[in-house]
């Protein structure tokens, strides 16, 4: 799913922290977004999720341009997951149910997405009991269990070990290779951008400094401010 | 202390010899407080419920006149229920005066404020991060608020819990209202004050127990049901 944003501002009293003229996330791709702390980062992803509203522009969804929040095709996982407190299948099952899957469906593709993020052995357990790194992939595997057109995620490998990592950015290419899924993406993590993000914004005290292809803007950065960022030069 | 010592022997006489007055007693003490803290939840949760929800005028001098009437002293919810139903009161014509009717309406006064203002916390303090997680999983308005309350329910049993408590132990409201008649209105709260006043020490420490035993026995089962639940 196409996202067009065109003159978003979010402003909070007498602050603008987010003040963007346009920016695309075209259909398919893996968008990566970059930038330092208060840059704006989450609340661009929350307002293209719908959970926030801007306080001025348009954000239009899909080639049809429509300015209502397709909320039934988005979905959000946030850097702390909130997990219903019950088991991980039920976490995974809660979307499916509240779409009236049918149980045996339901069930299929709970089993799969289990298999597929290693959360099989897990089934039964209590979502407060898991470790970080598994409370990661259960919001992850529930974010995905209806299969989402729009997948925006915020800093999901944050405070996690690299095999979960590499395990999520797994699963991360595969549903937007496979299944076409638009994946949007902020991490803070430059390397991992490089590996599985095609397109990358880098965002600065609320503006767009830069955007294109990941492997090269951050390889040789056009803005002198993304090459302070990639540095570790750049304050927020 | 040998006071002590014979009225534990005084209850569990009490208790084996089924005396049927105890059993009266304890039966109304249950079903009063039982009946006010359904009640109250009924109108405590989903007034609480909505006042952390929403924002409206006035709402934060609400909030503060709920966390007063938290602490109101019995007594004077008693008076103001008893000058409510009684005779010559506005609904006298009820003839609510000295029925466990009337000590059900004293204690509903003293427990809902506590469950209202128990649930606006926990609702407070979690239902931003429900809502958001209920919006990026495609949950409606209705969805979002069953799910905060399924989320919310090991604090809503404790808030149910803690109104029991108050229910349960209070004695002022119930007396001033109800009036400790013998075979009506007597509950084991009331009856433990009257024996004190009359020099019956071990009855009433013996009363005592069993009421710390019933105490106890509800918290048990409501807390395991919290356990269960996380």
């Amino acid at each position: 799913m196409q996202v067009k944003l065109e003159g978003v501002k979010k402003i909070y009293g007498s602050r603008t922290v987010l003040d963007l003229e346009e920016l695309i996330v075209e259909e398919g791709c893996l968008f990566g977004i970059i930038g330092p702390n208060g840059a704006g980062k989450s609340t661009l992803l929350n307002i293209m999720a719908g959970i926030d509203a801007q306080t001025e522009g348009k954000v239009y969804y899909g080639t049809d341009r429509t300015e209502i929040t397709p909320y039934r095709d988005i979905t959000l996982v946030f850097q702390s997951p909130y997990l219903l407190r019950t088991t991980v299948e039920k976490n995974i099952a809660y979307p499916l149910k509240l779409r009236g899957w049918q149980e045996n469906m339901l069930r299929e593709r709970v089993e799969e997405l289990m298999e597929d993020l290693d959360l099989t052995r897990l089934r039964k357990q209590k979502a407060w009991t898991l470790s970080s790194g598994e409370m990661q992939k259960v919001a992850l595997a529930r974010a995905l269990s209806f299969r989402p057109k729009l997948l925006l995620l915020d800093e999901p490998t944050a405070n996690i070990d690299p095999a979960t990592t590499g395990e999520i950015e797994r699963m991360l290419k595969k549903i937007n290779e496979q299944e076409g899924t638009t994946v949007v993406i902020i991490t803070h993590n430059l390397s991992q951008a490089k590996r599985i993000c095609g397109n990358t914004a880098m965002l600065h005290k609320g503006r767009l400094v830069e955007t294109g292809p990941a492997a090269l803007m951050l390889k040789d950065p056009e803005n002198p401010l993304t090459k302070a960022f990639i540095d570790g030069e750049l304050l927020s | 202390m040998q006071e002590i010592a014979r009225g534990i022997t005084e209850a569990i006489k009490m208790l084996l010899s089924f005396d049927p007055e105890i059993y009266e007693i304890v039966g109304l003490s249950l079903r009063v407080s039982l009946t006010s803290v359904i009640i109250s939840t009924c109108l405590g949760i989903p007034i609480g419920v909505i006042i952390g929800l929403y924002n409206f005028p006035g709402k934060r001098i609400l909030i503060r006149l709920i966390y007063t009437l938290m602490s109101l002293p019995p007594v004077i919810a008693g008076l103001v229920v008893f000058l409510f139903i009684m005779r010559k009161g506005p609904l006298g014509f009820l003839g609510l005066s000295f029925t466990p009717t009337a000590m059900i309406i004293a204690q509903v006064c003293l427990v809902t404020p506590i469950i209202i203002g128990l649930t606006y916390n926990i609702v407070k303090e979690k239902a931003d991060r429900v809502r958001r997680l209920a919006l990026t999983l495609g949950a409606g308005r209705r969805e979002a608020v069953k799910l905060l309350i399924f989320e919310l329910r090991v604090g809503l049993l404790a808030a149910i819990v803690t109104g029991f408590g108050r229910a349960i132990s209070e004695v002022g409201a119930v007396m001033l209202v109800g009036g400790n008649i013998v075979g009506k209105t007597r509950v084991m709260t009331t009856y433990i004050a009257q024996l004190q006043r009359m020099g019956n020490y071990d009855r009433a420490i013996a009363v005592g127990i069993v009421l710390l035993l019933i105490a106890f026995t509800i918290n048990a089962i409501l807390y395991n049901i919290q356990e269960k639940n996380g």
